[in-house]
């Protein structure tokens, strides 16, 4: 094991961390935005309407997150009209495809998420909404995202975690990204486990920063259900 | 007491699936009313009162609101809304107490009982709160306004409750069995809130199982029986001389 390789590789993993940061902060945020109105379109009353969130979450949750970042790399510059157009700027670069692709595959699990926990809130919470008068708008923007969203966060966070995890598939579209980054060190060192172990290790930090992020978030959130008090029942 | 009543429901009729649970009721409640509805579980009456705003669509009949009568059309397989600003504003006029209080459990009691006034009807927030911390006071919990609702007694939550629906000023309050879920001790609590509440004239539409209650603070009690009217009346005509042998056996196993 020759572990200085690891120190002097340091500084260029993290330059990929960073990367791979941006990843997934651009994906999750761009995701969570396109996710609400996903969701909500998901439980329209009207069939019409439904039909198209749960075409596109059936496709997106339903084939591989590469394949998808595959078919947006590649199979855009198929077409000369993508090749023409005012987005061939952004479609040509390896990074916007992984966002896209990524904002794309998020979305649709994060609508399920919204959707999942929209669904969660009792009935009666809602009639009391209704009871006094308030608007579909009124109801949604008031009581029922704000109670949502404190259901959502120990789901959300977790797929925060895969999003990150799954970040690592932008290496295979040239992009030097924690993995990608690692791989280019190793082709170079031809020290494989310390590079990667590295590697590893600052994925498992990011987690932690998220896990803590998300513990706080949710302590401040769901601050109404009380401390736990759990009894520990006397030995006898 | 006003020539045109408050509320005015007329043959209402609701069907779930192949049963037909109401099968034609009216009523008419007057400013000042306090209507108790009776019956054993299963006669229809929170069907009913569920009907009257709507958080139930009829299948068939008309409510009518200070003379004004709610549009509904024919939908699927029952009658909805067919304008749902005048579906609001009626709701924001009708109170509606539910057996579980349904507090929003991520507010505090203050945002609870200021949630409608200050964002519904949009008042001013510093009028909203003094009226909100006003009518907690009323119901006797002004001293946990800053508490979430599951920090409370389900005694306390449904006297929150019930300050949440007075502070939209309604004209007609709707009880679904605000006592059903409490624990026996608690019940005395609520009650008291609403006999109060009687006692100030308000017009109340109640659904309850409290016989004693109902005796005393009741302007008219009505008996259902499998989702029709079957004895209607003063509450001393009612419980001292029943008419039908429903309302007696009825009456005779609730005492």
């Amino acid at each position: 094991m020759e572990f200085s390789v690891v120190i002097s590789y340091f500084p260029r993993l993290l330059d990929g961390a960073w990367v791979t940061f941006q990843l997934v902060l651009l994906s999750i945020v761009l995701g969570a935005i396109f996710a609400l109105p996903i969701a909500l379109a998901r439980i329209s009353s009207s069939p019409l309407v439904r039909v198209f969130p749960f075409l596109y979450i059936f496709f997106f949750r339903g084939t591989p997150l590469l394949v998808q970042i595959f078919l947006v790399y590649y199979g855009a510059s198929q077409f000369e009209v993508v090749k023409e157009s005012i987005f061939w700027p952004i479609l040509r670069e390896p990074f916007w495809c992984a966002i896209i692709a990524f904002t794309l595959n998020t979305s649709a699990y994060t609508a399920e998420i919204f959707r999942g926990a929209i669904q969660a809130i009792p009935v009666g919470e809602v009639e009391a909404c209704k009871v006094v008068g308030m608007t579909r708008v009124q109801m949604y923007r008031r009581i029922l995202l704000p109670r949502a969203f404190g259901i959502v966060l120990p789901a959300y966070g977790n797929e925060i975690i895969l999003m990150l995890k799954g970040s690592a598939l932008a290496s295979t579209i040239t992009l030097l990204d924690l993995t990608g980054m690692a791989r280019t060190i190793i082709a170079r060192t031809y020290t494989p486990i310390e590079i990667f172990l590295a590697a590893g290790v600052i994925y498992l930090v990011i987690s932690m920063v998220i896990i803590a992020i998300f513990k706080q978030v949710e302590k401040r959130q769901n601050r109404y259900l009380g401390p736990i008090n759990v009894k520990v029942p006397d030995k006898g | 007491m006003s020539k045109i009543p408050a509320l005015e429901l007329n043959d209402i009729h609701k069907t779930f699936g192949d049963v037909e649970v109401l099968k034609g009721l009216s009523l008419k409640a007057y400013d000042g009313d306090v209507i108790s509805i009776l019956g054993s579980s299963g006669s229809g009456k929170s069907t009913f009162l569920r009907c009257v705003n709507l958080l139930e669509n009829p299948t068939k009949g008309e409510i009518i609101f200070n003379g004004d009568p709610l549009s509904l059309v024919q939908g699927e397989t029952d009658l909805v809304a067919a304008n749902m600003k005048q579906l609001t504003a009626m709701r924001q006029q009708i109170g509606f107490v539910f057996q579980s209080f349904n507090l929003w459990p991520h507010m505090t009691i203050l945002d609870n009982v200021m949630e409608g006034p200050a964002h519904v009807l949009k008042r001013p927030k510093h009028e909203v709160r003094d009226y909100a911390e006003h009518l907690l006071n009323k119901v006797g919990i002004a001293e946990k306004k800053d508490m979430y609702p599951s920090q409370l007694s389900g005694g306390q939550q449904q006297r929150v409750a019930i300050a949440r629906t007075l502070a939209m000023d309604p004209q007609v309050i709707l009880f679904d069995e605000p006592t059903s879920a409490l624990d026996p001790e608690l019940v005395g609590e609520v009650l008291g809130v609403m006999r109060n509440l009687a006692e100030e004239g308000r017009t109340m539409l109640i659904v309850t199982h409290e016989m004693n209650f109902a005796r005393e603070v009741s302007s008219e009690v009505v008996f259902l029986h499998q989702g029709l009217v079957e004895e209607k009346g003063t509450p001393s005509q009612l419980f001292e001389n029943p008419q039908s042998e429903r309302c007696k056996s009825f009456l005779s196993s609730a005492f």
